[in-house]
């Protein structure tokens, strides 16, 4: 199977080759239909080796360069580690409904062993995770990780939000200074003031929206005020502006995710030579991530594989690499994965730290 | 190594590909072959053709499963790997020693008509599950579960609030008496009578006008409430009627499972459906867990009137209550999706109608009553 690459030239000489996609969305459907209907028939037991075949999918159809990843956990590691988390789970629902107390005690502990768990999901994600035959790695400390979510969500909540970009930045830095193709180190350094252009842009659009729904609601109460007759008083209208803002949050939401993957992947170096880039089109990728969530609802899910397919294409084809010089032949020091249990915990709690 | 190529030139290759040397990502031109029973990777590169670059019997090798038409790796004990995209091939000689069996799961996934009823399938399995098979799984684990959960998660939850917000009462001796003998009268006909009912009096703090019920029989109820209810015993004794309901019919114990149930049915398939479709089953499971409360609200409604009927009370007394919700904290709200409890004028007027139907009924049947 040909692999398009395209090439753009972008500022002076630098040519930056494109990842594709290349998998089909009726290809998908069966292998998501057959995980899904194993699950059910097997109550949940086969999720863990659905989970492989999915990744390995979407990893074996990412190509860069002409070459495509792989995907290399197994479906038993996943499912042991799935069991110990599902068991703490159930202790922990049970005990906050037998003494609420005790967990409102477990919350400073679980924020403690929080930043551990991300650790070793990012590592044990990367080393599963190859190119060309060469697995990534993520070095990663405790200390490090800490700071990334301790300290950023402490700085974020203390600021009321402003210093939220700073804390971004700490954390992208964690993900990607710490990440290594074999021998080769990634970095990145986004630049601040990029971020709160982003952040900026963000929080405009909620005001924004909120000032029309303020307004549209004025409008509204002035109007029919009286009209709406008994039962209908102003909480629902509250409930209306409620449901109304979530839309405008979800939106914003997609918008900054974009903006911030852009700038922190176009920072972004793999062995201080090779840049990366992402250019992904915020409007469009709001627009793909929201239809695609309409669309397969609308279908009753059987759309999913569709929609899946058609961000994986989107975000591939808006990421690149310029290549300076050779990238020569990359070797890698991985003998074994180890710490599935984290890594589960952070896929059961919807995390989702993909490359 | 010219010796090795006149050895390879008679066997059929088995497919083309890649071949990375071990932890490298250093590519070459490559074809598998099967030399008596190995096998075995040669280079095609122009510079050195045929040169065997890898070899083992069929044990030593991991041949990764079809995904799709994703590369197939072809692992060797030094970890050495061939990569190639022609699938067919590689099923073809795994089926030639008889090991066919391995490609089940992506035969299964291989798009053909059959799809169609795989997708029914799931569709229908889903759908039975979550409305027959969730709920009879919640009527089995509140059967199972022993009282002594109940009485923990009470015991728990009551002591917790009394630290959070709850005080001792300041109602004067004497209503919380009155208050008392008419709660016992309807708790004589409640199920398990009595001794399986305890009203504990609180002063609510932030709570505020409020009655409530754990699910071992203990309830709570507020001297905001009492003060609201500005001497309208038999009204506080209809609404510690609808607790009694609740109790009876374990909603919190039901409830609990049911999101649990519900959680997890959403986990089972959480990995394929993606992460805004997740988000919204999350907060769908929510809604649907308050259109749940909204049907036990009014079954406890029910049962209230029951209670007060049995009790030789006026069954209607908690619509009385919900006028001066309306009147007093000018609550007009209707039943909307955001809701944990039923709209106060549908619920008064519920009430209303299942005390008429009652009072008819008692009138055919009124046999089995003393």
């Amino acid at each position: 199977m040909a692999v398009v690459e395209k090439s753009y030239p972008i500022g002076e000489s630098r040519v930056f080759q494109r990842a594709s996609f290349t998998g089909r969305a009726a290809e998908y459907f069966g292998i998501w239909i057959v995980n899904v209907l194993l699950t059910i028939i097997t109550l949940g037991i086969y999720s863990a080796w659905a989970k492989v075949r999915r990744n390995r999918y979407f990893y074996g159809n990412t190509a860069l360069l002409g070459h495509t990843f792989e995907y290399h956990a197994k479906g038993k590691q996943i499912f042991i580690g799935r069991l110990i988390v599902f068991g703490l789970l159930v202790a922990l629902n049970i005990l906050s409904h037998v003494a609420p107390l005790a967990v409102l005690a477990i919350w400073p502990v679980m924020l403690v062993v929080f930043p551990w768990f991300l650790m070793r999901g990012l590592k044990f994600n990367a080393r599963v995770t190859s190119y060309r035959n060469v697995r990534f790695d993520f070095v990663g400390t405790y200390g490090g990780a800490l700071k990334a979510i301790f300290l950023g969500a402490l700085v974020t909540i203390i600021s009321l939000g402003l210093l939220s970009p700073v804390a971004s930045r700490w954390f992208y830095k964690y993900i990607f200074d710490n990440l290594r193709y074999g021998d080769r180190q990634f970095s990145t350094e986004p630049r601040l003031g990029a971020l709160y252009e982003a952040f900026v842009t963000v929080v405009a659009i909620v005001i924004a929206g909120i000032v029309i729904l303020g307004l549209f609601s004025a409008v509204a109460s002035g109007f029919g005020g009286n009209s709406m007759g008994r039962g209908m008083g102003s909480i629902s209208l509250w409930h209306w502006m409620i449901v109304l803002i979530i839309p405008i949050y979800i939106i914003a939401g997609l918008y900054y995710r974009a903006a911030v993957r852009n700038i922190i992947w176009s920072a972004a170096m793999v062995d201080h030579r090779h840049q990366l880039k992402s250019d992904l089109g915020r409007r469009r990728y709001a627009w793909i991530a929201i239809s695609n969530v309409i669309v397969t609802f609308a279908t009753l899910g059987l759309m999913r594989p569709w929609a899946a397919v058609r961000l994986q294409r989107y975000l591939a084809e808006h990421t690149a690499i310029h290549v300076d010089g050779d990238i020569g032949v990359v070797f890698d020091q991985i003998r074994s994965t180890g710490g599935v249990i984290s890594a589960e915990y952070l896929d059961v709690d919807g995390f989702d730290f993909g490359f | 190594m010219s010796t090795v190529s006149t050895l390879v030139s008679d066997p059929a290759s088995i497919a083309t590909g890649t071949w990375h040397p071990p932890h490298s990502s250093r590519a070459v031109a490559a074809r598998l072959v099967d030399i008596g029973g190995s096998l075995t990777v040669l280079s095609d590169e122009d510079d050195e053709k045929d040169k065997r670059l890898a070899w083992g019997i069929r044990s030593d090798i991991e041949i990764s499963p079809r995904v799709g038409s994703i590369p197939r790796r072809i692992v060797f004990g030094n970890e050495s790997v061939f990569e190639t995209r022609d699938n067919d091939a590689v099923d073809a000689y795994l089926q030639s020693r008889g090991e066919g069996r391995s490609g089940f799961v992506h035969r299964l996934e291989i798009v053909r008509p059959r799809m169609i009823a795989f997708a029914v399938a799931t569709v229908v399995l889903a759908s039975t599950i979550y409305h027959y098979a969730l709920p009879a799984l919640v009527e089995v684990a509140v059967l199972v579960t022993p009282p002594v959960v109940p009485e923990m998660m009470s015991a728990g939850t009551l002591k917790t609030l009394d630290q959070v917000t709850l005080s001792a009462s300041r109602l004067p001796e004497a209503k919380r008496k009155e208050i008392t003998d008419q709660f016992e009268k309807i708790a004589t006909h409640a199920e398990g009578g009595v001794g399986r009912y305890k009203l504990n009096f609180r002063d609510g703090g932030v709570i505020g006008p409020n009655a409530f019920a754990l699910p071992d029989g203990n309830l709570i109820l507020t001297d905001e409430l009492v003060n609201l209810a500005d001497g309208d015993t038999e009204m506080i004794t209809a609404v510690l009627g609808h607790e009694i309901g609740h109790v009876e019919y374990k909603h919190s114990l039901r409830q609990l499972y049911r999101a649990a149930g519900v959680a997890g049915l959403v986990l089972l398939i959480a990995g394929d459906v993606g992460s805004g479709v997740q988000d919204v089953l999350t907060q769908g499971g929510g809604l649907l867990a308050l259109s749940y409360s909204r049907s036990a609200e009014a079954q406890s409604d029910r049962r209230s009137v029951e209670l007060m009927q049995e009790a030789g009370m006026d069954p209607t007394a908690l619509s009385r209550f919900f006028d001066i919700l309306e009147t007093k904290l000018d609550d007009h709200s209707s039943t909307s999706m955001l809701s944990t409890h039923p709209g106060t004028p549908e619920r008064k007027q519920a009430i209303l109608d299942y005390a008429r139907e009652l009072r008819a009924g008692q009138g055919a049947t009124d046999t089995h009553l003393p």
